[in-house]
């Protein structure tokens, strides 16, 4: 008996696995033969899911999802997600309502339901609205378990570069929601506006990533190729947008190190990119970073005297970090300082 | 008032071993003032200012920075002291301050109140509520301690932490819902990095609680021996209670508003002048400020060294300082049998 149970699973495993990946090979073909039509196909998504907890080394696991193509009930806890469904013309149906940004709430059907927090997903609800695909990411990428039993869940974290993420997740998505062109069309928009922004900062001198949070003050970190987790959101000024580093050796924590006023004007960036973190989070009460940098040293920094100090736009730049509409609002505000 | 004060003057502990560590401790005090207004990312230094001049940038970081800086780190490490032991005298145990009592969580809990619920007001104000709220979260802990039959010395404390958790889990929770977590944790996250002339002055109101503390110290002293002692000898027990609670909780709130949280000092620096000198409240506050004050320089000197252009959080040094002489001072307690 103890020696014919693995056996037997694993035999089972065995067809199993055969079946899907002919079932995977057929709506590929099926997908190429009609692109444009709305019959029942399917997308896989694989991608290395950590399946260890926060704090622990992470241990990675090859994970391989079918998506169903054209999914009518689609629930989002990653916000740069919910940006390139909205974008590319899809509607989503469940959100961490309490967590979407003003800028993307078109983007959710007007009888949207909230699916929790961006840390935990309300089960119950989601599936009582029976969804077709689940998004998660970032925050969320622990809820996989727990959700991929309900519906098909894929994670579209950070993986690789910035870029390389908005590649992945632009051309997967357009896949599903059956708007490859518009997916491509917009990927190529962003490329071009990038390599606009880099060409500009690329004259601009040094720069400084400043996160402000109250009160105190955290230089940012190149993320030095390793764009996953920590460094992701700190370092997109550099690694992205090509800003040279006004002090090589920022070591990277996930928020910064914190400086001082002084090290501002020891240090001297020709421009400070300011994240305002309270901003970000609706604490109007903190000190805004405006408030915060008024003050007799800064005003000695040369970023001040050029009137070169840039504050980013908080929410895209700290919350979303990813997604077609929120890269175009990273890329405008670099712009800002061409004009 | 004028002779008690006077009374000060007289000559200290004259045991030749207590005016050598006295001496010690003023010397190092001194050589660490004059050191924190020279350590820094930029190149301030007694012969760049000369060179520089009135309108250098030397003397202008000295007068900006460097001044407010090392001023904010004595006011807050003589005051922090002061507040755990003026603590220790109306609760009568010797492992209370602040942090150890609910004290430091209810005044987090004010300044998250006051943040969002009148987010234009001025500092000023919204240390008021901080310390408003220190206050009752001192009445909260001694009307809890009465409460408790045991007197158990750990006990005291023990229950104190609990209160704070409890506190600290309301403030946590309503600053998870108003995604303020970071802000407050950055906020409340000891460190001196951004004080600078504008941005420290609140401190001094620390400060002032310090002399008041002085004030009434011999009054502190008797309240020390217990209410039926203190009312024999015709005090007004409930009213230097309450001066006592209001010295506490302002203290705590400006320390909070200007630096944030800083453990372990307020119990650590009185339990080790009171192994040096005894428990006379008087003659401990100009140690126990002299003490906390050299006690914060130096960790905040090594907060700015350790990761050199950056900073480390004070809190950080000072936890890991205050943690192992907490453990040492629980040990040597327990040999002399309290």
């Amino acid at each position: 008996m103890s020696t014919t149970r693995p056996l037997i699973a694993a035999s089972l495993a065995l067809v199993t696995a055969v079946a899907l990946t002919g079932c995977a090979n057929g709506s590929d073909e099926a997908a190429a033969d009609a692109p444009a039509a709305d019959e029942a196909g399917t997308v896989t998504f694989s991608w290395d899911r950590n399946t260890a907890g926060e704090d622990e080394e992470p241990a990675y696991e090859p994970t391989t999802v079918e998506v169903p193509k054209n999914p009518e009930t689609i629930v989002v806890f990653d916000m740069a997600s919910l940006d390139t469904i909205g974008a590319l013309g899809g509607e989503v149906a469940g959100a961490p309502l309490d967590s979407v940004p003003d800028y993307l709430q078109g983007h959710l059907a007007d009888d949207a339901f909230n699916a929790g927090t961006l840390f935990e997903a309300d089960l119950v609800a989601i599936e009582a609205q029976q969804p077709d695909l689940i998004v998660i990411g970032g925050r969320s990428a622990g809820l996989f378990e727990d959700l991929n039993e309900i519906a098909p869940t894929v994670d579209l974290s950070i993986a690789g570069s910035f870029q390389e993420t908005l590649e992945r997740n632009t051309t997967f998505l357009g896949e599903v929601l059956g708007a490859e062109d518009e997916a491509a069309e917009a990927l190529a928009q962003l490329e071009d506006g990038i390599a606009e922004a880099r060409a500009i900062t690329a004259e601009a001198g040094t720069g400084l990533g400043l996160m402000v949070s109250g009160g105190r003050l955290n230089a940012m970190a190149p993320s030095e190729g390793d764009a996953t987790g920590r460094n992701a959101r700190g370092g997109l000024i550099y690694d992205v947008f090509g800003v040279e580093p006004a002090v090589e050796d920022v070591k990277g924590a996930t928020h910064g190190e914190p400086v001082s006023f002084e090290f501002l004007l020891e240090h001297d960036p020709d421009f400070l990119w300011v994240v305002d973190r309270d901003a970000a989070t609706s604490a109007e009460g903190a000190q805004a970073a405006a408030t915060v940098l008024d003050n007799d040293i800064v005003k000695q920094t040369t970023a001040f005297q050029n009137d070169q100090i840039v504050y980013l736009d908080p929410t895209a730049w700290y919350i979303v970090f990813g997604g077609i509409q929120t890269t175009q609002i990273m890329i405008d505000d670099v712009l800002q300082i061409a004009d | 008032m004028t002779a008690t004060l006077s009374a000060t003057s007289a000559p200290a502990p004259t045991r030749p071993r207590r005016t050598w560590v006295g001496a010690l401790i003023g010397v190092a005090l001194v050589v660490l003032t004059v050191a924190s207004l020279f350590i820094g990312v930029s190149d301030v230094s007694p012969a760049t200012v000369l060179e520089g001049g009135a309108d250098g940038t030397a003397a202008f970081l000295l007068a900006a920075s460097r001044i407010p800086r090392t001023v904010a780190v004595l006011l807050v490490g003589a005051s922090l002291g002061i507040a755990g032991l003026i603590l220790q005298m109306l609760v009568r145990n010797k492992f209370v301050e602040p942090g150890t009592t609910g004290v430091t969580e209810f005044a987090t809990l004010g300044m998250l109140f006051a943040i969002v619920l009148w987010p234009g007001m001025a500092m000023m104000g919204k240390m008021g509520i901080a310390a408003l709220f220190g206050l009752f979260g001192t009445w909260v802990f001694m009307r809890v301690i009465r409460a408790v039959p045991v007197r158990q010395l750990v006990l005291v404390p023990l229950v104190g932490i609990m209160l704070g958790g409890i506190v600290g889990a309301v403030t946590t929770f309503f600053a998870y819902r108003l995604d303020l977590l970071q802000s407050l944790s950055q906020w409340a996250q000891g460190s001196f990095a951004t004080i600078m002339a504008g941005r420290y002055e609140y401190v001094w109101v620390a400060g002032v609680m310090v002399v008041v503390a002085w004030i009434a110290a011999d009054r502190f002293s008797v309240i020390g021996l217990g209410e039926d002692f203190a009312t024999n000898l015709g005090l007004d027990y409930r009213r230097v209670i309450g001066i006592g609670m209001v010295v506490v909780a302002v203290i705590t709130a400006a320390v909070l508003v200007t630096a944030g949280m800083i453990p372990f000092l307020g119990l650590v620096v009185p339990n080790i002048v009171s192994l040096i000198i005894g428990d006379n409240v008087r003659r401990s506050i100009p140690w126990v400020a002299g003490l906390g004050a050299l006690f914060v320089i130096a960790c905040d000197i090594l907060a700015r060294v350790i990761r050199f252009p950056y900073e480390i959080p004070l809190s950080v040094i000072v936890g890991v300082i205050g943690a192992a002489l907490f453990l040492w001072l629980l040990l040597r307690k327990g040999s002399r049998a309290h």
